[in-house]
């Protein structure tokens, strides 16, 4: 049950830097919240009002134990029972590749919270595209661990596709961080090619 | 499942062991929500585990429809142990070594709490048809008023399913200061039709049932089929079409050799459990007990069900189980999306359940880690640093 150690160490960065973003006291909404680990920093850092969504019963058992509030069911039904403008801030943590109607949620999660958070892997990182062109294969790292056939359905975008998305919805990008291949570093030198993680702060 | 490999099950780890009901007796006249008043409550509970120096460990049980206070350890001489022993006990999801579990008969009930078949100090006669009419908010304020005997101002929890979580709805919204925590499992914030129209065949089997009187009947010559029948189509709600399936299939008892013999199995389990009912159960308690369901509506004249729980302080887990459609998932669900909506501390989880309604009883590993971790996480404050 445990998450791979590298997995944990890449994610405190991406935590750091999302919790920058956010202000004291805000209402954060963390869809796709696994066990509750961003939101219990959020909550320790900057004492938000924060709500957790997750499929998993047993990620839900683990933001029960920590006091999190939070709401087992599906993203898009989960956003769909507040009025708009309901939270501060959206969260949308490796969360977008998963879902099935990705551009809905967005603006689904841009209608319920003043602002979203975006972060996403990198497709467009090269190491991805060399794995494409030399080997014609998808890349297998300790973020994808699975084959292709054991893997839940992953929608592969990069941060280019991202920045198009959001250009032909109108929605402002206010804030990017790129993360190099380690998640660790800032890297803004050609991000599309050679940034591995993108995280967006997001507004209408 | 209690341990039957002994022939002391309330030995066994974890068993609170053999317990004595209690009973609180208040000699003042207790009102009804709908004015009406009987002259004086009894209130019959048991408690298990220890009250803390600070007074703030005690858990309230709210009982299920046709449940009653005796939900854990063994009765002196009695084989069956409470009706939630599984889960109340030393080590066991409500733990009875860190807290101090309540657990009361409803008012109107038949199991020593004043009811319709209790005595009528008034009358020398049982109260029978002059029993007033009975809401969740009254049974309520029979347990709040039993609490204030106890000398017991503050909840570490309000815990309870189906019936019992309409009890814990209350609780939160009527005395939103006492409960730290408060547990809904399998209920809803108001009775679907469909609820009311099973309810009301019950019903309709006790009023056909010659004996019924009205209501004014002797304890030894009460509407025994009407309540037995209503017992058995109540029960199949409770269950679930797989749940049935698996349990019973087409499996037969007996080739039968007349219409009314018992042919399959299901059919001679679905007579049991009317049979036993009435032999523990009054038929007027369960008319006033399914009334008080059906009129539960927390959503108002304003069908808004935030506007009931804008004063909830406590903080709010409510569990569906997927295969109940009694009180479905959905309904559940319905319950924690006010409470969010109005930004109150509320969480709701699912569990994958193939036994219908009834699941809230059965012991699972996802649903009692669940349990254990809502009572020993956080109350009402947020997390602290560490």
């Amino acid at each position: 049950m445990d998450e791979n150690r590298k997995e944990v160490a890449k994610r405190r960065t991406d935590q750091m830097v999302i919790n920058e973003g956010i202000r004291k006291g805000d209402k954060v909404l963390d869809l796709g919240c696994g066990r509750g680990s961003l939101l219990e920093l959020l909550i320790r850092e900057k004492k938000v009002q924060g709500l957790g969504v997750d499929l998993d019963p047993a990620k839900i058992i683990h933001c029960v134990r920590k006091g999190i509030p939070v709401y087992q069911g599906d993203v898009d039904e989960a956003l769909a029972m507040f009025e708009d403008q309901s939270f501060d801030r959206v969260i949308l943590s490796r969360t977008v590749e998963h879902l099935n109607e990705p551009g809905r949620t967005i603006e689904e999660a841009l209608r319920v919270g003043r602002r979203a958070t975006v972060g996403f892997i990198n497709h467009g990182f090269w190491i991805n595209r060399l794995n494409y062109v030399l080997k014609g294969s998808r890349t297998v790292n300790d973020v994808y661990p699975l084959p292709w056939y054991e893997s839940a359905p992953v929608s592969f975008f990069s941060l280019a596709n991202f920045e198009e998305f959001c250009s032909k919805k109108n929605i402002l990008i206010r804030q990017r961080a790129c993360l190099d291949a380690n998640w660790r570093n800032e890297c803004n030198f050609f991000p599309n090619l050679f940034s591995g993680y993108v995280i967006c702060d997001i507004s209408k | 499942m209690p341990n039957c490999s002994t022939d002391r099950p309330w030995d066994t780890h974890g068993n609170v062991g053999i317990v004595d009901p209690q009973d609180f007796h208040s000699p003042t006249p207790f009102k009804f929500e709908n004015g009406q008043q009987i002259p004086e409550l009894n209130v019959r509970y048991e408690t298990y585990g220890t009250l803390n120096p600070e007074r703030n460990n005690a858990i309230l049980i709210c009982h299920a429809l046709s449940g009653d206070h005796h939900c854990a350890g063994y009765h002196k001489s009695a084989q069956k142990p409470g009706w939630w022993d599984n889960m109340i006990g030393a080590g066991k999801p409500i733990d009875t070594e860190k807290f101090y579990v309540i657990s009361s008969n409803c008012l109107g009930g038949c199991q020593g709490t004043t009811g319709p078949s209790s005595i009528n100090p008034e009358t020398g006669k049982p109260f029978n048809r002059t029993f007033p009419r009975l809401t969740i908010r009254d049974m309520v304020r029979a347990q709040k008023l039993l609490l204030d005997h106890l000398n017991i101002s503050h909840l570490h929890a309000a815990v309870g399913g189906s019936m019992g979580g309409m009890q814990v709805m209350q609780w939160m919204t009527d005395f939103p200061d006492i409960p730290e925590r408060v547990l809904i499992l399998a209920s809803t914030a108001r009775q679907s039709t469909q609820a009311i129209a099973f309810n009301e065949v019950g019903r309709s089997a006790i009023h056909q049932d010659p004996n019924w009187n009205k209501g004014d009947y002797d304890a030894e010559n009460g509407p025994d089929t009407g309540l037995a029948i209503a017992r058995m189509m109540a029960h199949i709600t409770y269950l679930s079409d797989q749940g049935l399936e698996r349990k019973f299939g087409r499996d037969r008892r007996q080739e039968s050799k007349s219409l009314t013999e018992v042919e399959f199995e299901v059919e001679s389990y679905l007579r049991h459990q009317g049979k036993s009912f009435v032999n523990r159960f009054d038929a007027n308690t369960y008319l006033h007990f399914t009334k008080a369901l059906d009129i539960f509506d927390l959503y108002g004249d304003e069908n808004d069900l935030t506007q009931a729980f804008k004063n909830v302080q406590s903080r709010v887990l409510a569990v569906g189980f997927t295969s109940d459609w009694l009180y479905s998932p959905e309904e559940n669900r319905d319950i924690i999306r006010a409470l969010l909506r109005i930004g109150k501390k509320a969480s709701y989880a699912e569990m994958e359940a193939e036994l219908g309604h009834d699941s809230f009883l059965l012991e699972s590993q996802a649903y009692f880690e669940l349990v254990r971790a809502f009572l020993n996480g956080p109350g009402k404050e947020v997390p602290s640093n560490g």
